[in-house]
């Protein structure tokens, strides 16, 4: 099984915090992409015949902020292109401030059925500071309409002078909204974005506070059934998201658009970050990349271990020893001897234990 | 060479206090002979290592040779052999001394006499070297060459008012020098008929050519073809070329009695050219082999280890080849609990160490962990023995010593008497016994000092020039060892005795620098999956405690669009970050924490 991402590059306005591509002043330039977009599916699916994919992703940017003829015309391409099972999971992440009742009836008919909002905050006052454009009542707005759906929400933790008090806010709105699935991100002052001089300032908590208010959101869900099954995401049970499993689990998967993905066939590729080159190479019949790494040998089963560790049911030991035709706890003696404690190993899986999972990246580069 | 053109001989070198111009002065001579075409010239044209440029100063010998047509009409040819400023390779000076017949000794016209413009003069004086004295630096606006010129007098003893005052800056009165090198300085005196004697002053290691050793020939002559052999090694070697320096290598016929020059001889063991020996020939060997020089002492010893254990024999090859050019560093095989297998190496002073360090590091490519430095201690213990202790981890239990004693220098800082209350100050935390107090001139007061050695080695040097605004020099020779209180200070992690970060302190600082150092180590060592206690203790009496917490958050955000190789490059850096150190017992290290409990200020 395989997944499929598209990537829209446009949003109202840009978040102090946001380092992706994604570009408010070009919108202008959405037929044009959207046009090379499916000029790309096209080459892609002549290139790939044979794939079968489970799950189809529109992540951003700002999805739902393109007008919804756009998506609807991918998901049509995608279904005439490519093979798509019918229990396929089919996500659209949406901002709260641009869901209207039109939209959300052009997607269903699409064959959308899972929705990702990004609320980050409850608090008005915050999202204002991050330059987010909508409010809390916003957020209701959008949950509403999608009652009944299967929808997600992200929250943002390290966030100003914030307090478990204000995670608590905003995790009980999401839960009341009835969201089946919840994201806790922390977030990242990345050099470049508005946000990184507030870090620099030390307006921002530090490691440990983040850490506290992490801890206090998984206990938090946890208590609410909402149970985690990657570091950052958290969901009733078969409410996990199949398309962020698939990346953890090794998976292929094609990528559409700037700064889009893919891994295929132990190959990994990311297309230009740059609409203008994007819309350049596509438009004279060639493809986008800008990175293009044949991945063999050891390093296929580091990335297996890497990626498989980030979730909770970590590694499964019987699909380890089927793809690498040795026992996990054989291959990695070594470093089992010195940082084994770390980890919970049965004779089917081995994972991070739950209280080190927050800092696996120090496990995890053992096993690189 | 004929007997009368040796009369149109000179060799000669440069002393003077670091920074008042000797590499300038170098450069201008060269450039007036013509020896180097000006677009060739790089600025401080002997300064051949990156580290020298980098630092302005001049750490190694490096001859050239230049031809003179003098007033008179003759020409003449002088060999010109840098040397370097810095207390820490006064040794290194002393060797091109034995080289020379004369030395221009250079005064800054505004700073006057230096800590080391006196102690290359004494240096320079003991090897019966005749001195011509240079006022350098008059285009600066706070020149006083007149007043300089009474301090050459006063101070030193030299007639100052013959001293050329130059610029070699942009050359003024530079020729005026090159006239007096002729007058003042005599030419060598050698027999070309004797058998050989040629005085191996320095040696570096070609991989071409082998071992190229730079020589001054006292008596006899060598030529290509010639068989030689040395004093110290019985080895005979066919010499293949002989040569002078432009200054880079240029082979000749024949080198003469009182020439300097080189000779290789495709010697591949670095061991069999030690720096002080005599060349001779084997079919007409010398009876005897020349003085050769005092055999330094190092004076501060520090481990070094590779990062990589298994990177030993590397550094084995590096630091030999080192010691080929450098005669004064010393080490031996050495091994650590906390580090394994290294070297207990041996220098002259901390700069002449921290070179050491980063030639390794840039020479050679090599990671290595240097451990804090020690002096060398007299340990005398109960069953009436002595040791000499320079690894504090060597120093035996507390029960077996009866008393230990410690390197004491003399120590003489030059300064300008605004700052004699901060110096007093210092010289006092430093455990300082005054000795004397002179008046140079209104503007500048000499103090001498007893001070231990071992606490020299930490930041005096620093703290000096910080508390006098760079004005103040200093220097130092060893005077004694005496009788000290003095106790082992080790530091645990996560309740481990690191033997690498043990350091010997005065039991009056212990307790201070404990803590100092746990601070430090805190604030080096990263946050690991455990909390980690940092003890500071002695005789197993904890002094001092900090904890590095353990890490709570380390993981990398959410995936984008599903980008797995941006995640894994973060993380290779990571893990390439995580190998820069090293595992002690169960605490990673990064190699610089053992390095930095050197920079700590205790003065609170």
């Amino acid at each position: 099984m395989a997944g499929i991402y598209v990537h829209v590059p446009f949003c109202k306005s840009k978040c102090t915090y946001c380092d992706f591509a994604s570009y408010p002043k070009e919108v202008g330039k959405a037929e044009l992409y959207f046009a090379c977009l499916y000029k790309e599916m096209k080459a892609r699916a002549a290139q790939y015949p044979d794939m079968i994919f489970d799950t189809v992703y529109f992540g951003g940017g700002t999805p739902s902020f393109v007008d919804e003829k756009y998506i609807t015309g991918a998901m049509r391409l995608i279904r005439e292109k490519f093979y798509l099972s019918d229990d396929a999971e089919i996500t659209i992440e949406i901002n709260p401030g641009t869901l209207t009742e039109k939209k959300l009836a052009a997607y269903k008919s699409a064959g959308i059925n899972r929705f990702s909002l990004g609320l980050q905050s409850a608090d008005d006052a915050m999202l204002a500071r991050l330059n987010r454009i909508h409010t809390l009542q916003d957020y209701y707005a959008a949950a509403k309409l999608l009652e009944g759906e299967n929808f997600s929400a992200d929250a943002l933790i390290g966030l100003f002078d914030q307090t478990e008090k204000d995670v608590e806010n905003t995790l009980s709105a999401i839960i009341e909204s009835g969201a089946s699935h919840v994201s806790v991100y922390a977030l990242k002052a990345e050099e470049g974005t508005p946000i990184f001089s507030n870090y620099l300032n030390g307006d921002l908590p530090d490691e440990d506070a983040v850490a506290d208010l992490y801890e206090f959101a998984v206990k938090y869900l946890e208590k609410r059934e909402y149970y985690r099954y990657e570091v950052s995401n958290f969901a009733k049970r078969g409410r996990e998201s199949r398309h962020n499993l698939n990346y953890w689990r090794r998976g292929e998967y094609l990528g559409f658009g700037v700064a889009a993905s893919s891994h295929v066939a132990n190959r990994r590729f990311t297309n230009t970050e740059i609409i203008d080159d994007y819309v350049k190479c596509i438009i004279s019949g060639h493809y986008a990349e800008i990175s293009s790494d044949e991945i063999s040998g050891d390093e296929i089963t580091a990335e297996y271990v890497m990626l498989a560790l980030r979730t909770a049911e970590g590694i499964d030991a019987h699909d380890f020893k089927a793809r690498f035709g040795v026992d996990f706890t054989e291959r990695y003696a070594d470093v089992l001897r010195r940082h084994g404690r770390y980890l919970d190993i049965t004779d089917d899986r081995i994972r991070i234990k739950p209280e080190y999972l927050y800092v696996q990246n120090s496990i995890i580069i053992e096993f690189m | 060479m004929a007997a009368e053109k040796k009369e149109n001989l000179r060799n000669f070198c440069i002393i003077a206090h670091i920074d008042h111009g000797k590499s300038t002065l170098a450069d201008r001579i060269i450039e007036m002979t013509g020896q180097v075409a000006q677009r060739d010239m790089e600025d401080q044209l002997l300064d051949s290592m990156d580290l020298e440029r980098e630092r302005g100063i001049t750490i190694k010998l490096t001859p050239v040779r230049m031809s003179y047509t003098a007033k008179d009409g003759k020409e003449y040819v002088f060999n010109l052999i840098d040397t370097p400023g810095h207390v820490d390779f006064t040794y290194e000076v002393s060797r091109s001394l034995a080289a020379c017949e004369g030395a221009i000794l250079i005064v800054d016209a505004s700073q006057g006499i230096e800590a080391q413009t006196l102690a290359n003069t004494y240096l320079a004086l003991d090897n019966n070297l005749e001195l011509l004295p240079v006022i350098n630096k008059i285009d600066l606006l706070s020149a006083r060459p007149d007043e300089v010129a009474k301090e050459i007098e006063d101070v030193i003893g030299l007639d100052g008012s013959s001293a050329p005052r130059i610029s070699a800056k942009d050359g003024t009165n530079v020729e005026e020098v090159l006239e007096q090198i002729v007058k003042v300085i005599p030419p060598p005196v050698g027999d070309d008929d004797a058998p050989l004697q040629a005085l191996i002053f320095d040696s570096y290691y070609d991989n071409y050519k082998g071992v190229i050793c730079f020589v001054r020939i006292v008596n006899g002559t060598v030529s290509a073809g010639c068989k030689i052999k040395t004093f110290m090694s019985d080895k005979v070697f066919d010499v293949v070329e002989v040569g002078t320096f432009d200054p880079h290598l240029r082979p000749k016929q024949t080198l003469t009695s009182g020439e300097v020059g080189y000779i290789a001889a495709s010697i591949k063991s670095i061991q069999d050219t030690t720096v002080g020996d005599t060349i001779t020939l084997v079919d007409k060997p010398a009876p005897e082999p020349l003085p050769g020089y005092k055999k330094v002492q190092p004076v501060v010893f520090s481990g070094i280890y590779p990062l990589d254990g298994s990177k030993f024999n590397d550094l084995k090859d590096a630091l030999l080849k080192l010691k080929l050019n450098d005669a004064s560093l010393t080490f031996e095989p050495d091994n650590s609990v906390a580090l394994g297998f290294g070297f207990r190496c041996g220098f002259l002073g901390l700069l002449h160490m921290e070179i050491i360090q980063q030639r390794l590091e840039r020479e050679f490519d090599l990671d290595i962990i240097t451990t804090a430095p020690s002096v060398s201690y007299k340990v005398y213990k109960t069953d009436k023995t002595m040791v000499m202790v320079n690894n504090p981890s060597h120093l035996p239990p507390v029960s077996d010593i009866e008393y230990i004693e410690e390197p004491i220098v003399k120590a003489s800082i030059y300064s300008p008497p605004d700052y004699l209350g901060a110096i007093m100050d210092l010289c006092q935390e430093k455990r300082g016994v005054f000795l004397d107090m002179t008046y140079l001139d209104a503007s500048r007061v000499r103090l001498t000092y007893k001070l231990p050695l071992n606490e020299i080695i930490y930041d005096f040097f620093d703290g000096l020039k910080s508390r006098t605004k760079g004005y103040a020099s200093f220097d130092y020779e060893l005077d004694e060892y005496e009788r000290s209180d003095l106790v082992k200070l080790d530091m645990m992690l996560n309740g481990d005795i690191c033997d690498a970060l043990s350091i010997i302190v005065h039991r009056d600082k212990a307790y201070a620098r404990g803590r100092a150092i746990g601070e430090k180590l805190k604030d080096v060592i990263p946050r690991q999956m455990f909390e980690i206690p940092i003890q500071a203790c002695i005789g197993g009496k904890v002094i001092a405690r900090e904890t590095v917490k353990a890490l709570r958050k380390d993981v990398l955000a959410k995936c984008y669009g599903g980008d797995i190789t941006r995640k894994k490059k973060l993380l290779e850096k990571q893990k390439e970050g995580k190998k820069k150190m090293r595992r002690l017992g169960t605490v990673e290290v990064p190699s610089e924490a053992f390095m930095s409990i050197l920079k700590i200020d205790t003065d609170d």
